[in-house]
This record gives C-alpha cells, structure tokens and sequence, in this order.
C-alpha cells in the first residue's frame, strides 16, 4: 500500500510540476437559473378516509416517527417524554381527501464559475428550493409557524477543477452514486416518471422511493476524475448526514438529533427519518464508462455506497449495535440511438426502501428498473417502472412496518411503480407535460394504512395487504 | 475492500495525468440530477441562466459562433446588419478584419444631380450600440463637376439606427433561445 501511494505521489506531483498549457484567466461570473413548475394532479389513493383517529393539528411534527421504540420488548413507549420531543398537539378526529389539486414548484439556482490563469476552474453553486416544510399549520398562531413554501438551502457546494487531476467538491451534495453518476435511470419524460412529482400529490407513507437521491445531500468531500479511455470515477466522503451548518443538537447538551452522534437511545427504530439519524462514516463510490458503438450512446455505472450506522445506547451507556451497516451495491445500463433511449438499474444490499438501516438478522433489500424514452422533435414521451422488496422496519408503525421488532423472518415489503408519461417542448426550457403514474406497497398479511401500527374497522383504515396510489398529473416546467 | 478503492481511486488520476488524448475534463453538466436527468448547470440544453455579475462568455460565443463561426474579428450580428442596410448601395469594399465597409457612389433615381457614398465601421465583438459607426457623403453636380456638399447631421445616425434594429432583428433570429 505504502508503496502504491509513493509512487502515486510522484507521479502526480509531476503532472502538477509539468508546463502548464497556458490559458486566459476568467474573472468569475454570477449566474441565475433554476425552474419553475406547476401542475393539476388526480389523485386515487387507497385508505384516505381517516376516521376517529389521533391527528397532529398543529404540525410541529411527525408523532408516528418520533416515538422512540423499545426493543427489549417491541412495543412502542407511546408519546416522546423529556425536552427531546418535538411538540405536537394531537387530538381525536377524522378527515376526507378530495382527488383534484394544483400543485407548484421552484428553484432558484446560483452559479459562480471562474478560471485561473493556470487552467484550474473553481466555482461555487447554490441551489435555493420552497418547499422546506411539508405539511401546512393552520391555527390561529400563524405569525410563529412556517408557510409550506418556506426557502431553504437545497444543495450548496464549492469546486476546484483541473483539466488533469480531476475535480473537488466540498459542501451539501449529492454523492456519486447518490445522483452525480447512476446510469440507467431513464427520467427524462414527463415530470420524472416514478421518480417525478406525482409524490407531491401523495398522502405518506405509500410514496417514499428508493431512488439515487434518496441517499442526500449531507455535507461531504467529493473527488470525480477525468475521463480516461471513457472511465471517471467518483468518490464522496461524509462524517454524517447532518447538512449545513451548526452541530444540530436540539439540546444544549449531547442528544439525538446532533449531527455527530454515533450511538443514541432508541435506535431500535430505524434511523434516517427525520426523527432519527442514521448514517455515519459514509463512502461512496461509483465508476463510469460511456461510449459509443456503432452510433449507438453507452453508458455504463457500477458503485457503492458503505457507511457505519447509528448504534444504541442504553440510559447507563452501555453501546449496542443493534442495525446493520449500510451497503449497498448498484450497477445500471443505458444506451441511446437516434432519440430512443433505453436503461436499466439494478441495485442490491442490505437496507430498507429509502436506505433505512434494518435490524440485525433481517433480509436485505433488492430492486430492479427500467425506463425507456424516445424523443422526435420538441416530444419526448417514456415509460419507466421499477418494482423491489424490502426488509421491514423494525418497529414502525402502519404499512412502513409491523409491530413486531424485524429480524430473521419478518415479513419482506415489496413496493413496485410504473409510470407512463411525456412532454411537448414548447420553447427552449419550456415544457408542456402529461403523466400517469401507480405506486403500489404490499405486505403480506392484512395492515393499517395511513401508518396506523393495525387495523381497525372503526378507523376505516382500510385493511388490506397492499395500498395503492395512482395520480395523473398535467402542467408545465420552466427551466431557466 | 477498501485498499482497493483507494488504489482505484487514485489509478484514474495518474493514468489522466499521463493520458494525453485519451482524457479529458469532464464537464460540471455531464453530472446528472437523477430526477430529471438534466444536467445540473445546463437545463433543457439552454444555457444557464442570466448572468448577474461578469462577463457572459458564453452569450459572446454564441454570437461570435452566429454567422458559421467565420472567424469574423468584429461582431458579426452588427456586420451581416451594416451589409444588409447599406445593400441598396453598389460595394465598392468590405473588410471583415478591420471591420470597415466602403460603398461606390450611388445616385438615387429621383434625384439626378446628387450622388451619395457610404463608410461603415464596425468596432469590436460585442453587439453594442456604439460598436458601429456609418459616415455618408454628398456630391451634387454642378457646372458639369461632382463638388462635396453637406449631409444632414441626422442622416450617419439614422443609418446607425437602421444597422442596430437589424442587428438586434438577427440576433433573436439566431439565439438560442
């Protein structure tokens, strides 16, 4: 090893001792951009009708998540106690959904790209979304709640690029195999497909995906080669998945939402909600081949994303492992010729949907896609699908889990979508477009829907092995 | 495991540092966003977005690349507009480097006794409203002699405004978006 890195080291340093190619110096710029967009959404969904159920009415947060889970005995404690809880306030009651809605979107984007006299480009970009709060507060106490369309800082990086060592980026960004660098996920049409914007249009928990940018945006240092012979690759690092900036805690003393923590009471339920952490120590890593054969386009990707996972420590601190590690494995296909497009992914490991860490002894997760797309004059039209199965959460309540404490023979999830839809190019960055789009999660044996932890007539939860969700959807998208 | 990574990770560097032709930079829009699979800095293939502060690079080689990338040295929206305004004149020469346009003389059918000559200077790459200049001069004949006479002060500046409002005609013709 020692050796491999000797040798590395001279000859990169030689490369960066070598004459440079001289090249103009470019005093940075500042760039606007982004997209808007808007659409109608029909929305069928499966167990929509709440009735007499404890609801949260004031938003603060997300009760079914942040209820801590005792694993000794694989009961839910109930309500969070001590100053880590968020406050919601619940209340008995009962809810009915209409199908239509209109729904809109934006992102404003700014770039700043530079060039030293060495050939070195650097920049920095900034991406601002709207939607840092999902669910919408309506009580009288408006003037200290956030709107549903409150800015936040989505991604937000710096860069160092040289023509011949590669690139850096440091900041709040995808990793390689968290979006930079997937082959074989055909998005192009429509909104998206199964990966689009018929989710906004989606009651939870029958929507969350398992897709490349599922695995965040936490602050990390990535490295991305050139290309060589066709090949880069890619590799990020991340202590966490904590983003941004300040250490998270919600306490003026060490506690579960702190971006460092390693080991936290009650990690029994899985991490990476937003009640809980999840990742730390996390690699990612993912190499790329594109070309051409014969005409046609190629791209090729195989990667992999490794990290520790948050472990459990008891009120005496003592420090159990109680879930696996994250890793999961992904390679995927695309090829292009004459405006048809055509991918495959397959990706494999040892999480849950949204790779959430499982409990220990529990079957990992597998999924398969594909999407096809082909583009003549301003239309694009497409179809894609993937279709997975998934160890179930230890714990959680309702169809994102059974209450029985997950481990070696639990109950597989399976969740599959397809999705078929296009968009006519009225102008350049302006799209016209139309989709439909089915997400379906299945579990054997009967379950609440809603996230109710059983079923219950009374409820009107809708008892079944599986939940549906089908949303057409119509509109347009600006990119700017 | 990881060892291998790590010499992978640094194999690429070293084989694109001694790679000559076989590697390249690649650019920040060849980084997908899953969702979409639109590059990132380039959406919809437009160019991204409005710049606020600098130069805009990339709208000057557009516009430099607009009449086939001719190798033009002045702006070539401005020099195709100057050719098209002052067309109704005989050529007597263009110079595409120098940016300079001299007409012959032309007498216009309604007026027999006078005759009118054009120079036309376009300046730089930009397309700006001070980057041309159009300078005409008058003749009339008398006594059997063609003998300089004064031009109307408005006349150079109303063949400018003619050359920018076709300039600017060509260029929304030829953007990119």
């Amino acid at each position: 090893m020692r050796k491999i890195l000797l040798g590395t080291t001279a000859v990169v340093g030689a490369a960066l001792l070598a004459p440079q190619v001289a090249s103009a110096q470019e005093a940075p710029t500042v760039r606007i951009g982004g997209y808007f967009q808007a659409y109608y959404g029909n929305t069928q969904q499966t167990g929509t009708s709440a009735t007499n159920v404890s609801m949260n009415t004031i938003g603060a947060s997300d009760g079914g998540e942040a209820t801590p889970f005792q694993a000794s005995t694989g009961a839910n404690t109930g309500a969070v106690t001590g100053s880590v809880a968020n406050t919601s306030q619940n209340q008995q009651g009962s809810a009915r959904l209409g199908h239509n809605d209109f729904s809109s979107d934006a992102e404003i984007h700014v770039f700043v790209n530079g060039k030293t006299a060495n050939g070195l480009s650097y920049g920095a970009v900034l991406e601002m979304a709207f939607n840092q709060q999902e669910g919408s507060v309506r009580n009288n106490g408006r003037r200290a709640v956030n709107d549903k369309t409150t800015a936040f800082m989505d991604e937000m990086y710096a860069f160092i690029s040289s023509p011949t060592l590669g690139q850096i980026r440091f900041g709040d960004e995808d990793g390689p195999m968290g979006g930079l660098m997937n082959a074989g996920f055909i998005t192009n049409f429509g909104s998206g497909g199964v990966y689009g914007y018929w989710e906004n249009f989606t009651v939870r928990p029958n929507r969350t995906t398992t897709s490349p940018g599922g695995l965040g945006d936490n602050t990390k240092l990535i490295y991305l080669s050139p290309q060589v012979f066709g090949f880069d690759l890619g590799l990020s690092w991340a202590f966490n998945e904590g983003t941004g900036e300040d250490v998270g805690c919600l306490n003026s003393f060490s506690s579960v939402n702190c971006d460092r923590a390693y080991a936290i009471t009650g990690s029994g339920v899985p991490g990476r909600s937003h009640a809980l952490p999840g990742r730390t120590n996390e690699l990612q890593a993912m190499l790329r081949w594109r070309g051409n054969i014969a005409g046609v386009g190629i791209a090729a990707s195989a990667g992999m994303m490794s990290s520790q996972v948050i472990r459990n420590v008891d009120v005496f601190g003592n420090i159990v492992k109680n879930l696996q590690s994250p890793q999961v494995y992904q390679v995927g296909l695309q090829a292009t010729w004459q405006g048809l497009t055509v991918g495959a992914n397959y990706m494999w490991g040892n999480t849950s949907f949204f790779y959430i860490p499982i409990a220990r002894g529990s079957k990992g997760m597998e999924q398969y896609f594909v999407g096809a797309s082909y583009t003549f004059g301003p239309i694009t039209v497409g179809a894609n699908g993937f279709w997975g199965s998934y160890a179930q959460l230890p714990g959680a309540a309702g169809i994102d889990g059974v209450a029985t404490y997950g481990g070696q023979g639990a109950p597989m999830q399976k969740r599959y979508a397809f999705s078929v839809g296009g968009n006519y190019r009225l102008a350049p960055g302006m799209d016209i477009v139309a989709e439909w789009t089915q997400h379906t999660t299945h579990i054997a044996g009967n379950f609440g829907q809603q996230g109710f932890g059983s079923c219950s007539a009374t409820q009107q939860n809708n008892c079944s092995n599986r939940a549906t969700t089908q949303v057409f959807l119509t509109g347009l998208r600006l990119a700017f | 495991m990881k060892p291998h990574l790590l010499a992978l990770g640094l194999l690429i560097p070293v084989l694109a540092a001694c790679g000559g032709e076989n590697s390249r930079q690649v650019r920040n829009d060849e980084y997908g966003d899953y969702r979409n699979s639109q590059a990132r800095n380039k959406p919809q293939g437009a160019s991204s977005g409005i710049v606020v502060f600098g130069v805009d690079r990339e709208r000057q080689a557009r516009e430099a690349n607009a009449v086939g990338g001719t190798g033009l040295s002045v702006n070539a929206f401005l020099w195709r507009a100057t050719l098209d305004t002052l067309a109704f004149m005989p050529l007597a020469s263009a110079d595409p480097f120098g940016g300079t346009i001299i007409t012959d003389w032309y007498t216009p059918a309604a007026a027999d006794g006078e005759r009118f000559r054009a120079q036309a200077y376009v300046m730089g790459r930009q397309l700006r409203s001070d980057a041309v200049r159009v300078q005409v001069f008058r003749q009339v004949l008398a006594r059997g002699q063609w003998v300089d006479a004064p031009v109307s002060a408005s006349t150079n500046s109303e063949l400018e405004d003619k050359v920018l409002a076709r300039a600017r005609e060509l260029r929304s013709q030829s953007a990119a978006r």
